[in-house]
């Protein structure tokens, strides 16, 4: 009973105290709304300060302390940490404290702290998502700040990564990982069918449709499999060509795109003659190639580790290219998806120390590398590390192939592409032109619908 | 004979109902003891990876100290938002005139705006009291919640105006009645209110998330997003993870439920 | 007498103001303030922080939005057929599991009310591959001979609705279901073992027993199922991702899309959002209105 009154007591007490300090925040915010970015960012400036003035009282070397988000315990977390472990040999004091946030919740918190304007909330460096670069670096011009002179050697980075991070001709940012298409076939069932990965290696999506209705037949095995609600594969198609979805004036090129309509007719045939998979979600997609209804996986080549969970088909599978646009100009066999990039934000406490921090770490140290290649299969696009030779050792799992090598020849030769600032627009739309053509709408049709959500999204 | 088939006939659409319900649940416990690749594959028979899938789980997140934090903020804001909702509830009913009305309509259309829309300008006010990053901060919006007081609202509709008559005739304040006889009277309505008010702050996660920024105050449905945000999930994990954390709110639902049947009456005299 | 009687009912509405302050403080501060907020944003646009007034632009915007206009149809044929048969199903489980002669209550009540407290996580995964081409749902469905092939139910635009409302029904039952039981204890039991004596069957016990007494809560869940659908979220991004193409995208799921997904424009989301506002209003208005006879 009387700790029940004691509760209420405290409740009403935090209620009025909150209600008075809702009282006082509400005129200020009155006021701030008309005030100019400039006198918000100075506002801001001071709040950093006080938080910084925090974090120095509870650390007695506060100075060498940097946050980090990131997304993946077993990947970028734990290559973020390797990266700590080498630069805290010459420099001792210095500490990460890496929060966990989820690709999903990175983009919530940072849309609310953007569309709040409480930038002091960000973390000092952050990984950032290369499809989603170009929108948060031109939407939100003071999120990243500019390294381009900050002493990186940024000529160091296969260009096609590089581009991902650099907008207006400057760099923001330092590239990770990297996200070189593969194509990844099972070859005990190919051989059923009578094909090797050789036969699949250089060819184009015809040959592509002919072998997978010749494997499909005889194994009951589709060829490729993809995730119903993205349209990944179709970008993926269109930047192994170095076709974009976007014009030079950023206007959406999807009608009159022949490209695309190409590419979404493959699409098509390719579901229609059970060549390819059309999966409801995730986890089915992951399921179809290891526990067998697919006997090929197309993608970026950090869905190895996935292919790697169904550890009873060690030694079977093979990785190769994947196939071209038939009669395409600039075609090749090489494309990209996903990757992520480090980033310094504008909040940053000591801007000097994180440059350094990454100049010599991702930017600088083949010793990281070789570390998370075999910890993580964190694969760099840091040309110096590629010359590694824990890049030319075979893969057990690979029937021995020398994967890492290959891939780095891979990303080597792939096109780069504008994915654009309404790339997740744009992707959402030709998902839902996917379905529908799927489902039997013509093309046309919907590439007309598509350019004018998109259009619609950019208003 | 006819009354026997509908005893028959009853149990059998319970046990339905039961088997439907329970099912996801025992897929749960099934797939927790197997390997990722069998999970996502439907394999509907216990396998042998539990120990394996607890050393991975606890080998890669702060399992029992994240089950703490839940626990934590779970208990203390049922237990604030009983009182403090109940109080108003209370209050909008027994006390009611034209201007409580009011306020009470405005209360409930402050529930109809999709929360997405309010987090801009919640984030600003949070920065501005220096909220974000604290305990404090998380638990304030699931304190007073319009669904609530609208349930403690209807459940003192049923509470009988005599009490109340009789008890100020004993010269009890209005504090003391409420606490002394409405409290202890509607068990059955603060039992169901605490499971709900448990459940939701058990599994509250997207205004946590946003406002911490900070590993060690991560609660166990944060650990769940963490699990499946990576490049790979595990998903034989992934579901012990889930057991893990659909239990508790099992438990309390389980140590609540006959609260609900002691009625009124009994509990008056 | 009556003199008296007037101040004491002052200082009663005085004492229900005071029981009120905690309550309303936090909700002023936390849901009405920036409500108020997200209201002004509606009325403005542009990108982050830095936004500029464009009058009632974004609410006409709004009707020449086709995914948000797919994604309001779609939330109200869930609400139609959904919040009724999931709240006529939780009243006969509430009025069986009311029975003190039943065996195992505690048990069925756990049982049925666990749905909702199975984390989303692992029931979208099991609903997605029970409803999968080769699942066990297609399997028996093919095996009775209702379907001639298995039918791939989520990359069809009713099919898939259908499994979003199947799954709504299955979570919330035994929610709603705890408010009836909670609702029940309030009636007096010697009332139904007077019927029983009368000789009233089941079913005239329940419709004019049972219902009419819980009236009130039955109001009470109708309005919150009305809000909870019309503010789906969860299924349509996890079980569904919306699709296939737009067909199953419920409003909410579509306002989280384009305020953190894409490039954000938190001035057309918050208008987006109070149309919701709206629509919940309307029809709870309504419903209270039907429901509440007693002033």
């Amino acid at each position: 009973m009387k700790r029940k009154l004691i509760s209420v007591f405290m409740t009403v007490i935090m209620g009025c105290t909150l209600l008075a300090g809702c009282g006082s925040s509400g005129d200020s915010a009155g006021t701030s709304s008309g005030e100019s970015t400039v006198a918000m960012e100075n506002n801001e400036d001071a709040e950093t300060e006080t938080k910084e003035a925090d974090t120095k009282e509870a650390d007695t070397d506060g100075d060498q302390t940097l946050t980090v988000w990131a997304w993946d315990k077993s990947f970028n977390i734990y290559s973020m940490e390797e990266a700590e472990k080498v630069y805290q040999k010459d420099h001792p004091g210095f500490q990460l404290e890496i929060v966990e946030v989820g690709w999903d919740d990175m983009q919530t918190k940072l849309s609310t702290i953007v569309g709040s304007g409480n930038y002091d909330q960000l973390p000092d460096i952050l990984l950032m998502q290369d499809f989603a670069y170009q929108k948060y670096c031109i939407t939100y011009p003071d999120l990243f700040q500019d390294l381009t002179d900050c002493g990186i050697d940024f000529s160091q980075f296969a260009e096609g990564k590089l581009n991902a991070s650099v907008v207006g001709g400057k760099n923001y940012g330092v590239p990770f990982d990297n996200g070189t298409e593969i194509a990844a076939y099972r070859t005990d069932i190919l051989e059923q069918a009578g094909y090797t990965v050789e036969d699949l290696t250089d060819i184009d999506w015809d040959r592509f449709i002919e072998i997978g209705k010749d494997v499909f037949s005889k194994t009951g095995y589709s060829l490729c499999s993809v995730q119903a609600a993205s349209s990944d594969l179709i970008y993926q198609m269109l930047q192994s060509a170095g076709v974009s979805t976007w014009n030079e004036d950023d206007t959406p090129n999807l009608v009159g795109n022949d490209v695309l309509k190409q590419c979404v007719g493959i699409y098509k045939t390719m579901f229609e003659e059970g060549v390819m998979a059309i999966t409801n979600s995730w986890d089915e997609y992951i399921a179809t190639f290891t526990s067998g209804k697919s006997c090929g996986v197309i993608n970026g080549c950090w869905i190895m580790a996935s292919i790697q969970s169904a550890e009873d088909t060690s030694g079977l599978w093979q990785i190769t290219n994947l196939p071209s646009l038939p009669g395409v100009e600039g075609a090749t066999n090489y494309s990209n998806q996903g990757g992520s990039t480090w980033a310094i934000t504008s909040n940053c406490s000591d801007f000097d120390l994180a440059v350094d921090f990454l100049k010599e770490t991702f930017a600088g140290s083949v010793e990281l590398y070789e570390t998370i290649l075999p910890g993580a299969g964190a694969l760099s696009t840091w040309i110096p590390a590629s010359e590694s030779s824990v890049y030319s050792e075979p893969q057990e799992f690979y029937g021995g192939q020398e994967v890492f090598s290959l891939l780095t020849d891979f990303a080597e030769k792939t096109p780069s592409v504008n994915l654009g600032v309404y790339y997740t627009e744009a992707n959402t739309a030709l998902a839902t032109l996917l379905a529908n053509v799927v489902a039997g709408s013509d093309i046309d049709d919907e590439l007309k619908i598509a350019q004018e959500t998109v259009e619609f999204s950019m208003q | 004979m006819s009354e026997k088939f509908k005893t028959v006939l009853k149990y059998a659409f319970l046990i339905i109902c039961t088997v439907v319900s329970v099912f996801p649940l025992l897929w749960m416990v099934i797939a927790a003891t197997n390997k990722s690749v069998d999970v996502i594959a439907g394999k509907l028979s216990l396998g042998t990876n539990l120990v394996e899938n607890y050393r991975n789980l606890i080998g890669q997140q702060p399992l029992w100290g994240n089950f703490w934090n839940s626990c934590k903020y779970a208990i203390l804001v049922t237990v604030l938002a009983l009182v403090v909702s109940s109080m108003a509830g209370y209050a909008f009913e027994i006390y009611r005139d034209k201007a409580k009305n009011m306020v009470f309509s405005v209360v409930l259309m402050t529930m109809m705006i999709p929360f997405v829309a309010l987090m801009v300008p919640l984030f600003q006010i949070y920065s501005r009291l220096g909220l974000l990053n604290t305990t404090v901060g998380f638990i304030l919006p699931s304190l007073a919640t319009p669904f609530l007081i609208m349930m403690f609202r209807t459940g003192a509709k049923a509470f009988p105006l005599d009490i109340i008559e009789a008890s100020r005739l004993e010269g009890l304040s209005e504090f003391q009645i409420f606490f002394r006889m409405f409290m202890p009277t509607m068990k059955s309505t603060y039992a169901a209110a605490a499971v709900v008010t448990f459940m939701n702050a058990w599994n509250n996660y997207l205004w946590a998330k946003v406002i911490m920024s900070d590993n060690t105050t991560q609660t166990m449905p944060m650990l769940i997003s963490s699990l499946t945000s990576g490049y790979v999930t595990d998903y034989g994990m992934l579901m012990l993870a889930v057991l893990i954390t659909t239990i508790p709110t099992a438990i309390v639902f389980f140590a609540l439920q006959k609260y609900f049947v002691e009625g009124i009456t009994g509990a008056v005299k | 007498m009556k003199k008296n009687k007037l101040t004491l009912s002052k200082k009663q509405n005085l004492t229900g103001w005071i029981f009120l302050i905690p309550a309303m403080a936090l909700i002023m501060c936390l849901s009405l303030y920036p409500a108020v907020k997200a209201l002004i944003t509606s009325f403005k646009t542009g990108a982050g922080s830095n936004m500029r007034w464009v009058g009632i632009a974004n609410y006409a915007r709004i009707f020449k939005d086709t995914v948000f206009l797919q994604s309001i149809r779609n939330c109200i044929f869930y609400l139609i057929i959904q919040v009724p048969v999931m709240l006529i199903l939780a009243l006969i489980l509430a009025s069986i599991l009311n029975d003190r002669n039943l065996k195992f209550r505690g048990f069925f009540r756990t049982a049925i009310f666990l749905p909702c407290a199975t984390s989303l996580v692992a029931y979208a995964i099991i609903f997605r591959s029970l409803f999968a081409t080769d699942g066990f749902i297609n399997t028996v469905l093919v095996k009775i001979g209702i379907l001639d092939t298995a039918y791939n139910f989520l990359s069809h635009a009713t099919s898939a609705r259908i499994v979003i409302i199947i799954a709504l029904i299955w979570r919330w039952t035994g929610y709603n279901m705890v408010f009836y039981l909670a609702g029940l204890q309030n009636i007096e039991y010697s009332v139904y073992e007077a019927a029983k004596i009368d000789g009233a069957s089941p079913l005239k016990t329940f419709t004019h027993i049972t219902v009419p007494l819980l009236k009130p809560t039955i109001l009470m869940t109708a309005i919150m199922s009305t809000n909870g659908t019309l503010q789906l979220f969860d299924e349509s991004v996890n079980l569904t991702f919306g699709g296939p193409g737009n067909a199953s995208i419920t409003m909410s799921h579509y306002i989280y899309n384009q305020a953190f997904k894409g490039v954000a424009n938190f001035g057309y989301t918050s208008a987006m959002a109070f149309v919701i506002l709206i629509m919940v209003a309307v029809l709870a208005f309504i419903q209270m209105k039907v429901g509440d006879d007693r002033e």
